[in-house]
């Protein structure tokens, strides 16, 4: 069995009418975010009645509810009495994110890499080393933010880890694979951003399709990496890149847009 | 087909509704109109579902033509509407006939407005929504961006057809909602953002609470359907501030999120907000008052007062309740 902490020691914090925050330790940790991760999926089962959408994070899950139709008092009741049920059975608790590791093919280079060099300078390390210790290692996916289909993955090896740049870049390359402080990630998309980046990916993070057969009017989005799974960056040549149908971005290829409140 | 043609628009025009319900979990913000009153008025006006889709005109400076008969209403700021050069009343239902043409000018207070057409407007739905981020447009998830020369198209029953007594008494009956509905939801010169605490807010001590209270907060020009910047005078010894250990794990954020960086600056998250974010949050402003703070603009006052999650919960339910009796 997982050595979980108690569902007794998780905070209930209603940040607004309608959402109340569940937050658990401050801290990134694969068997906790499990944890919250279990206990997302059965709030949402078990109380779909009442649940309007639930947004799960490092350390905590929003859950956004119809307020007109449970009191703040009863969907606390239900949300302990249902912990209670998974702290009670082990069947529930050993449920575990699925074996599958998303593998994403990176063509890292200093082309492609637009801080490789810097970065380099900076840790210390050589090129190579870098890619050794991004691509070694089995991250996990944290948490969805910033703009649609960007997952936040860590842990970040140590030797890797780096504050965000001074100053964002106006626009960095859909697919760019980039770290800044103990995480990781792809921009699924062109925007604004302050990580490194460290290589490109030609593999579209996310698919658009009919959410009904007969009709195209509602679409669904569907990400390549989902909340509570693992992944690995596989390391290609450029030869592939191409292949597999990526489109190098280099430095300055990009036409600088309009400065983005936002930023990752 | 049945629509209306943008002659010209030179401010900012979108389709909006209440937003995606179930979106913020893949990372997009729940979007939908800035300003539910209004939004909500210009539907309830017309007999119109709720949810039905509408144009949001931000700074009017939008000039319509109508393709066909159909019945519209106009709420939020004031563009001191002209119909072929005639004004007309905002906050009421009226009817175009076809080449009629509807001019909005640039409203002398407020921002956002809106344009509902009777059984509503016709564009494509994303994550069960029809409403437009202004970030997500170029990915094409949405219709695309509203801008001179483009075509909104209607619902055939756009024109009800009024020749029956019940047809009439129906329509008599909405024309009296007007009077229910304009500008008293709206607060005069200095709007008080009441505000749901959390723990950080709690763990000031009483004066910081009492200085974050007493002062004005001005609007910066650095505001949008995202975030309210908010400034305030005096040095930043005077302002309060939160003195932060260590890197935070980004945590989900509401439409609401009171925000404070490290400038002491607080920063209200709007409608198009991230859905996570790092900064220490105080707490979260109701949801009726983010509404008439969407209508404020930069230059314009706001002050905090806490309020309790039951008092925010009531006042919410009334709001929604007042057009619940639509159709």
């Amino acid at each position: 069995m997982l050595n979980q902490s108690s569902l007794s020691n998780v905070t209930f914090i209603y940040t607004s009418e309608n959402s109340l925050l569940l937050q658990w330790q401050d801290k990134i940790c694969q068997i906790q975010h499990q944890q919250i991760i279990n206990c997302q999926k059965e709030i949402e089962r078990e109380l779909s009645e009442y649940i309007v959408d639930t947004v799960a994070s490092y350390h905590c899950v929003m859950i956004y509810y119809h307020f007109e139709k449970i009191s703040v008092v009863q969907l606390e009741q239900a949300i302990k009495a249902l912990f209670t049920i998974i702290e009670r059975n082990i069947d529930r608790q050993l449920v575990t994110a699925s074996e599958l590791i998303i593998e994403i093919p990176v063509y890292y280079g200093e082309d492609s890499g637009w801080d490789l060099a810097q970065l380099a300078k900076n840790l210390s390390l050589s090129i190579d080393e870098i890619i050794t210790l991004h691509s070694e290692r089995l991250y996990r996916a944290f948490a969805f933010g910033f703009i649609p289909g960007f997952c936040y993955l860590a842990t970040l090896d140590d030797k890797l880890q780096q504050p965000r740049l001074s100053s964002p870049r106006t626009i960095v390359p859909k697919g760019a694979v980039a770290i800044a402080e103990k995480q990781t990630a792809i921009y699924p998309d062109a925007g604004p951003g302050g990580w490194h980046i460290i290589g490109q990916t030609p593999l579209p993070l996310y698919d658009v399709v009919n959410a009904n057969e007969d009709t195209s009017q509602d679409k669904n989005f569907l990400p390549v990496i989902n909340i509570g799974q693992q992944v690995r960056f596989k390391p290609i040549s450029y030869q592939t890149f191409c292949q597999l149908g990526g489109e190098l971005s280099l430095v300055d290829s990009l036409a600088d847009s309009q400065i983005s409140p936002i930023n990752e | 087909m049945n629509s209306l043609t943008v002659l010209k628009s030179t401010g900012l025009c979108s389709i909006q509704d209440l937003g995606r319900p179930h979106a913020q979990h893949l990372g997009f913000s729940t979007g939908g109109a800035a300003d539910e009153y209004a939004f909500l008025a210009a539907n309830f006006l017309l007999g119109n579902q709720n949810n039905y889709a509408a144009l949001e005109i931000t700074l009017g400076q939008i000039t319509l033509k109508a393709d066909c008969r159909c019945k519209i209403a106009i709420t939020g700021a004031d563009c001191q509407a002209q119909l072929n050069g005639k004004l007309v009343k905002n906050w009421q239902a009226l009817l175009l006939e076809e080449h009629d043409i509807l001019q909005l000018h640039l409203p002398k207070e407020g921002l956002h407005s809106y344009i509902a057409v009777a059984e509503g407007i016709v564009s494509t739905s994303w994550l069960n929504s029809r409403a437009q981020t202004l970030n997500e447009l170029k990915l094409g998830f949405t219709g695309h961006a509203i801008t001179s020369g483009s075509t909104i198209e209607l619902n055939d029953g756009c024109f009800p057809i009024i020749n029956t007594n019940k047809d009439v008494k129906q329509w008599d009956i909405l024309r009296t909602r007007t009077k229910f509905l304009g500008r008293h939801f709206y607060q005069s010169e200095l709007l008080i953002l009441r505000f749901i605490p959390q723990a950080l807010w709690h763990k000031l001590s009483s004066q910081a609470r009492e200085k974050f209270c007493t002062r004005q907060y001005i609007i910066s020009s650095n505001s949008n359907r995202m975030a309210y910047r908010l400034s305030s005078n005096g040095t930043s010894n005077e302002r309060v501030n939160i003195k932060e250990t260590g890197a935070k794990l980004s945590v989900p954020v509401n439409f609401g999120s009171v925000q404070l960086p490290s400038n002491g600056q607080p920063i209200v998250l709007m409608k198009e907000r991230q859905t996570i974010g790092g900064y220490p949050v105080l707490g979260v402003v109701m949801q009726t008052d983010l509404f008439r703070l969407s209508q404020k603009r930069p230059g314009q006052k706001v002050k905090f007062l806490p309020v309790s999650l039951i008092q925010a919960q009531q006042q919410l339910l009334s709001f929604y309740q007042k057009f619940s009796n639509s159709s």
